[in-house]
């Protein structure tokens, strides 16, 4: 569709205002604004543009959970009185519409950019200094001598010591979303946001998991709640769930692993034909001679920057995961938006109150702000107040009437702190919540705006409803 | 004990908080002025009701108080301690000491509450919201509360810094000067005066021959007065008699209670230039003073004006206004009614010009008078002839005369 990106005579020393490497949600944002205001751009990216989100990670994983989701909804078509017979998933045309949702955000970033003029340069990048970066592309080696550098580099998956990755039996999310087919018996290391939105999909598409999660909850860190629905609906979809678990030992035959898991109740040990280990990320950096260059990590690897994503080395900055959690590309991108405005010479700042996170299990859970148990330790005196999604006419209409909106709000002045949701499109209802927490609303902002009928954002009006003490879908408590 | 702005005199509501003399911590005296304050066109220096420490100032520089507001909390000593301020919004939660007073906050750890846009326009003008007492609901800083602030006393360091470490490429198109102060003030009533009142203009023009030359003559008994005489004066003593035939012109509208005040007595308010803008002094009883003692008037007023010390009695109680920009230049203007009167009077530059007296064309100082009126009072024939009043007084000599001295 586009010709390759910017073929350019090698060995001549490129000269930019801003040189970011790492062309993932953070750099590529970073790009196009940095672009916009004038400044002279070049992005360097080692794989493809789009980074992890776009590639391996936000992007196939939601079309895969799309159609497995569908797949599971006419599993139980009739319920609803819709017949379908000899319904099968052709996993290979579903990876090739999957690759083509991928090239086609690829393409549209690259058209972004150039058409904002930003060089792409793809390639391997190593800093020689702080304002020189050599990059070793596929026509050679490129020089680029910048005024402001970026780091956009990003994380990589973590592995656990004897789970090492083999690409065969033990995987990665990446690998995880490129397999040929659902895996009959799948293991998940880790009871995390990728692991459950594994776990849901794999569970959709035919596979027998197992999940196991050091921690005592799912989604460690979440509201116990909300963790709670989504426990419930694996566990009764016969997804094995160990907490207070981990790995001990694996032992691969030519047919499967055999993994043995210490458990609370004592040793279990089951066979599986994958594992999938999902126990977080570390910053990728190795290639940035960091500690050369004088720029501060943190104990983890993380570059530390102040809130306009400048290090602590001047014309260095850095944005998105590199930075450390949350690793979330919506966040990578705002933090790339402000360090290009930085960098123009705007008075740019991370000053957002919240940032919204959303996981694609079944059912949804996405959060903003604080919840319950961070607003008490904040010192707020803590109003809940939940909807459930059963008694909502537009969830009972699309079959999937589980979870509740959970709204924390401050009593008194009724500020909204937080609000949690698990349900379904929990991922597209938090923005509304997200904008309320911006603009300082209260329970009674939300409760006083007209929420259009029958949809599903009716929850959190009435949640809302029921903070300020009038709720009308549900008794009085 | 809770210091609270008191009252400053008649109409006054508000004031903005120009200087806040002491600090918290600080020993104080009764009667030791703590807090300057800006009314109305003039600053007062309010002193301290009690002897004792500041415990707690809720007030920054800048803020516009109501009058009965809380501005600082004064502990005075053995007494107990301070008793805590009410506060329109939401308590705060956690350990609030005896010793601590709640500032209006909106919570704990939600840091400021305001809009994205109202923090950007704080980058933007380099303003630290922490510092900002927000105005609107629940405390939350508006746009304009964050431009009221950015007129720098109090955020300097964290202004400088921003300046530092943005250096914006190039020179900015746009300054933002903050309104504040008087230029706020007069901002405010300015505006008012046209929302609430229907503004006509009347010119009428003057020939000033006679005057000229009667100014000539008082001027060497002005000086031995120790006086400097200007036409103000004259022009003053000449509004007096139209006054009083046509009192609506010196009056005030009721609308509430739907009464038209009409007063019988005459001060007359000067629009005065100064630095900092327009100050409006009041020489009183101008029917009651000759030329000599209102031009000395004038002249100490328009001093006072011009190093900021006029007193609150001194801006107050004008019944109504003249502004001359004579001495600038131009032809005529539409002045703007200094409410609540109804009327103001623009004195422009005399010039010789060509007249027709006679049948003949002569050379005369002429000038034009533009009276500015509120037609919800009366219509435009009273300030017609209001207008030609004033003009035959100036031109007839005896008749001025009688009324100069």
């Amino acid at each position: 569709m586009f010709k390759p990106i910017t073929l350019r005579e090698p060995n001549i020393l490129i000269e930019a205002d801003i040189a970011i490497i790492g062309g993932g949600p953070g750099g590529y944002v970073c790009g196009i604004r940095a672009a916009q205001l004038g400044l002279k751009t070049v992005v360097v990216e080692a794989d493809r543009l789009g980074g992890e989100c776009v590639n391996y990670g936000c992007i196939p994983s939601k079309s895969l959970i799309s159609v497995a989701k569908l797949v599971d909804k006419v599993k139980e078509a009739e319920k609803y009185g819709f017949r379908a017979s000899n319904v099968s998933v052709d996993f290979a045309q579903l990876q090739k519409w999957k690759s083509e949702v991928i090239s086609r955000l690829v393409s549209g970033i690259e058209l972004l950019l150039r058409g904002y003029h930003a060089t792409v340069i793809l390639g391997e990048a190593e800093l020689v200094a702080k304002d020189r970066i050599a990059v070793t592309t596929s026509q050679g080696k490129e020089e680029i001598s910048c005024k402001n550098l970026v780091i956009a580099t990003g994380t990589r998956t973590s592995s656990l010591p004897g789970l090492e990755f083999d690409g065969e039996r033990i995987i990665s999310s990446k690998e995880g979303l490129e397999l040929k087919g659902p895996p009959s018996r799948l293991l998940i290391v880790g009871g995390g946001a990728i692991g459950l939105e594994f776990a849901s999909m794999f569970q959709k598409l035919g596979s027998a998991i197992t999940v196991v999660e050091i921690m005592d909850q799912l989604l460690p860190g979440s509201d116990p709640e909300v963790v709670r629905v989504v426990h419930r609906k694996l566990e009764s979809k016969g997804v094995k769930v160990f907490l207070k678990s981990k790995v001990a030992h694996v032992d691969k035959t030519d047919s499967e692993a055999r993994a043995e898991i210490d458990t609370p109740d004592g040793k279990v040990t089951l066979g599986f034909d994958r594992i999938l280990v999902s126990v977080g990320r570390k910053p990728r950096t190795e290639k940035l001679n960091l500690q050369k260059m004088g720029v501060q990590t943190d104990a983890r690897g993380y570059v530390i920057t102040d809130n306009r994503m400048q290090t602590n080395v001047p014309g260095v900055y850095a944005i998105g995961d590199v930075r450390g959690p949350p690793l979330l590309a919506h966040k990578a991108s705002k933090e790339g938006i402000v360090a290009a405005e930085c960098i123009a010479g705007m008075p740019s700042a991370a000053d957002w109150k919240v940032i919204p996170d959303a996981v694609f299990c079944d059912p949804e859970v996405a959060s903003v702000g604080l919840t319950e148990a961070k607003a008490a330790e904040a010192g707020y005196k803590v109003k809940r107040s939940r909807f459930q999604f059963a008694a909502l006419g537009r969830a009972l209409t699309t079959g999937e009437p589980e979870g509740f909106v959970k709204v924390v709000s401050n009593e008194g002045d009724g500020l909204v702190l937080g609000v949690q949701i698990v349900g379904p499109e929990a991922s597209d209802l938090i923005s509304e919540v997200a904008l309320a927490i911006e603009m300082g609303a209260t329970v009674d902002d939300i409760a006083l705006t007209i929420h259009p009928h029958p949809t599903l954002p009716e929850a959190i009006m009435e949640a809302s409803e029921s903070a300020a003490g009038r709720p009308i879908h549900q008794l009085r408590t | 004990m809770e210091f609270k702005l008191p009252d400053l005199g008649e109409g006054i509501t508000e004031g903005e908080i120009l200087k806040l003399m002491t600090k918290e911590g600080d020993q104080i005296k009764e009667d030791q002025p703590i807090v300057e304050v800006m009314t109305d066109k003039v600053n007062v220096q309010i002193p301290s009701p009690r002897t004792g420490k500041v415990a707690k100032i809720l007030v920054k520089e800048g803020d516009v108080a109501k009058v009965g507001q809380t501005i600082m909390v004064i502990d005075e000593g053995g007494s107990g301690p301070p008793a805590p301020v009410s506060t329109p919004t939401s308590p705060q939660p956690v350990t609030a000491s005896a010793q601590v007073v709640q500032v209006q906050s909106p919570a704990p750890s939600a840091g400021v509450l305001a809009t994205p846009a109202t923090r950007r326009l704080a980058r933007e003008l380099g303003v630290d919201m922490g510092k900002i007492r927000g105005t609107g609901p629940q405390g939350r800083v508006t746009d304009e509360d964050v431009k009221r602030s950015a007129s720098g006393s109090g955020t300097s360091a964290v202004a400088a810094q921003a300046v530092q470490t943005q250096p914006s490429r190039g020179a900015p198109k746009e300054e933002v000067v903050p309104l504040r102060g008087l230029r706020r003030t007069i901002a405010e009533r300015m505006a008012k005066s046209l929302r609430t009142t229907a503004q006509v203009t009347h010119v009428d023009e003057a020939d000033m021959t006679e005057l000229v030359l009667l100014r000539e003559a008082f001027k060497g008994s002005a000086e031995k007065r120790g006086v400097r005489l200007t036409y103000l004066p004259f022009i003053i003593k000449a509004l007096v008699p139209a006054l009083k035939e046509f009192p609506y012109v010196n009056s005030t509208l009721d609308e509430q209670a739907g009464n038209i005040i009409l007063k019988r007595y005459y001060n007359m308010g000067i629009a005065t230039d100064t630095d900092q803008g327009l100050v409006v002094p009041v020489v009183k009883d101008v029917d009651r003073k000759d030329i000599f003692e209102i031009a000395g008037e004038i002249e100490k007023l328009s001093q006072k004006a011009r190093s900021a010390q006029l007193t609150l009695d001194e801006v107050h109680g004008s019944t109504f206004t003249i502004t001359n920009v004579g001495a600038i230049g131009g032809l005529f203007a539409t002045p703007i009614i200094n409410v609540p009167e109804v009327a103001i009077l623009g004195l422009h530059k005399i010039a010789k010009r060509p007249v027709v007296r006679d049948g003949k064309i002569e050379v005369r100082d002429t000038t034009y008078l533009s009276l500015s009126f509120d037609h919800r009072v009366f219509d435009g024939a009273y300030a017609a002839r209001f207008t030609s009043r004033v003009v035959e007084t100036i031109q007839d000599t005896k008749k001025l005369l009688s009324e100069v001295l």
